[in-house]
């Protein structure tokens, strides 16, 4: 399992006194995927993002990072890292800042010269390589950081809100780059809490809340697995829980509200109201959105 | 390896953020002042013809060792300073985030601001130090100064309080961390006085209490030993005894605590910096 897996965590735990900030997560990130990882604030993300670059230690479980033991020189040498505060040394030019981290990510000398000046053009700060970071808006050092995080041709890729400081444009811009980091076979772990961004980019996502994985899978699954909503006569109800079990099903605003995990689900049970003679007068989709997932979660710690 | 970037990274910073030009500055101002006290010390000095033979020398002496004492105190400062917030100072503000997560070995960010502080300190201390011994033999015409081993000693001071604030840095922040590294400095400042006066008094306690002093943090014993190979003259031992040194210098053994001192300190630094959590 870990030999396939550009990020494998098992039973991971980190406890700070007695606050348990990551509890038990398992989680695998397959090579070349572009994963997102969500999770309202405080629920152990960059906890575990820190775990994963070996910043942090963890009080339990292993993790393997590019099919080497995390915190290995061996496994750091391949990872781009962009912090959530994108805070560097503001003294240095954003040129001067690229060619330390390509020496310290062991990129030959040949090679930095070319690197550092094509990534200043990616992120469009060509024009401001001599300037000093210190000079810069925070868009403008998000970028520089983007550029910092991609200077080691990394094949793992971890971005903690790239975006956060950017306008649309720049997050626009962003949002392709990952699109090519993919596309290059590049893993790329993205937590991020712009979920329209993880539904645009991501092939699969994870959901973190008190310290736990709460949901995980392909967006396509964990959007499906969606409600409905039913007006219909006297019997809905019973014939709802009869159908797909207690759970999930609820009254909203005196409609039916039904968890279903997919469309044969949603035709399965309106079939077997029809055959119990109760009448459906509407049935419609709702909560089919990340966001609808994310805040479900958020408030009520399932899926 | 990527030590030596991170020192030669340390080197740059303190260049660009203008530490280096404002300590050069201060200095500079330091060192004129000091050259006209010399000036009038020294003219002075010349019309009491009636002092003992070599008086002009050991007071010319003194009057090197007492400036050189100034420069000691201001390396102490100036080493303080530039690493009580070498590690937590930048792991708080999330500027080494993106740096430890290279293929770079939490021990050579420590050995890297390590070598880094000490080579900005022997720069100034080289420096400052020929800039004094330089005024003194113009406006003298006396060439004071002693062994070289005095520099040398000045700046195993100054390495010294590094090594023990990238210690407190790995765990502490640099508030506290500063409080400490000040405390422990002044206790050895202290201890040296307490031990003079026990000497004095001839008091065992006294002594004792200054010795531990020492041991606890050599940098006061360390300008001892620098002083007596500073001071040159027939009076050097007695004039240099008082404020700027001991009357009896400590014993090559504090040489070798203070290696020792050294050597644990940054072995701190480097295992409780391997073990921090960002």
């Amino acid at each position: 399992m870990s030999q396939s897996a550009a990020i494998y965590l098992s039973g991971v735990s980190k406890r700070y006194g007695d606050t348990l900030a990551v509890d038990d997560v398992c989680l695998s990130v397959a090579h070349g995927e572009v994963f997102g990882f969500l999770g309202p604030n405080g629920a152990g993300k960059s906890t575990l993002v820190e775990m994963i670059l070996g910043l942090t230690h963890p009080t339990a479980g292993d993790i393997e990072v590019l099919g080497q033991p995390v915190g290995s020189l061996a496994a750091r040498a391949e990872v781009g890292y962009l912090p959530e505060t994108f805070r560097f040394h503001d003294w240095l030019t954003a040129f001067e800042l690229l060619h330390f981290h390509a020496r310290l990510a062991r990129v030959p000398a040949d090679a930095r010269t070319e690197r550092v000046p094509e990534l200043l053009e990616l992120v469009g700060l060509k024009d401001r390589a001599s300037d000093r970071i210190s000079t810069f808006s925070k868009g403008m050092m998000q970028r520089v950081g983007l550029a910092q995080a991609l200077v080691g041709e990394p094949r793992l890729v971890i971005l903690d809100e790239p975006t956060s400081a950017l306008d649309p444009i720049g997050r626009r811009d962003v949002r392709d780059r990952i699109r090519e980091l993919g596309e290059q076979g590049v893993t790329v772990f993205l937590n991020s809490h712009l979920l329209s961004e993880v539904e645009q980019v991501c092939d699969r996502v994870a959901i973190i809340d008190h310290g736990s994985i709460v949901a995980e899978g392909k967006l396509d699954d964990l959007l499906n697995a969606q409600e409905i909503e039913l007006r219909a006569g006297e019997g809905a109800e019973a014939a709802a829980r009869e159908t797909l079990g207690e759970g999930g099903v609820r009254q909203v605003n005196g409609r039916l509200r039904v968890r279903v995990a997919n469309d044969d689900e949603t035709a399965r049970l309106i079939r077997r109201m029809v055959e119990a003679g109760v009448p459906v007068y509407d049935v419609r989709q709702v909560g089919d959105s990340l966001e609808d997932l994310f805040v479900r979660v958020a408030e009520r710690g399932d899926v | 390896m990527s030590a030596h970037l991170i020192a030669f990274f340390t080197l740059r910073e303190a260049l660009r953020r203008r530490v280096v030009l404002a300590a050069a500055l201060l200095t500079l101002g330091y060192l004129v002042l000091y050259g006209v006290g010399v000036w009038f010390g020294y003219r002075d000095l010349q019309e009491t013809q009636d002092g003992p033979p070599g008086l002009t020398e050991g007071v010319v002496s003194l009057m090197l060792v007492g400036g050189l004492w100034s420069l000691n105190f201001i390396a102490s400062v100036l080493a303080v300073f530039l690493s009580v917030g070498a590690l937590s100072g930048e792991v708080d503000q999330g500027t080494l985030h993106a740096i430890a997560a290279r293929p770079v070995r939490r021990g050579e960010i420590v050995l890297g601001k390590f070598v880094g502080f000490t080579l900005m300190l022997a720069v100034f201390i080289g420096v400052s130090a020929s800039l004094m011994i330089l005024i003194v033999a113009v406006i003298t015409g006396e060439i004071v100064g002693g062994s070289w081993a005095g520099p040398f000693l000045m700046l195993l001071a100054a390495m010294l309080l590094i090594g023990l604030a990238l210690a407190g840095s790995s765990r502490l922040s640099p508030l506290p961390n500063g409080v400490i590294v000040f405390t422990l400095y002044a206790t050895a400042l202290i201890g040296g006085v307490i031990e003079q006066i026990g000497d004095v008094l001839e008091s065992a306690v006294m002594f004792n209490i200054g010795v531990f002093s020492s041991v606890l943090v050599p940098t006061r014993a360390m300008w001892d030993m620098a002083s007596a190979q500073l001071a040159t003259g027939g009076f050097a031992g007695e004039l240099s005894a008082g404020p700027f040194g001991a009357s009896n210098p400590p014993s090559g053994w504090m040489l070798l605590i203070a290696f020792l001192h050294l050597a644990l300190t940054l072995g701190f630094a480097l295992r409780a910096f391997e073990r921090r959590d960002f």
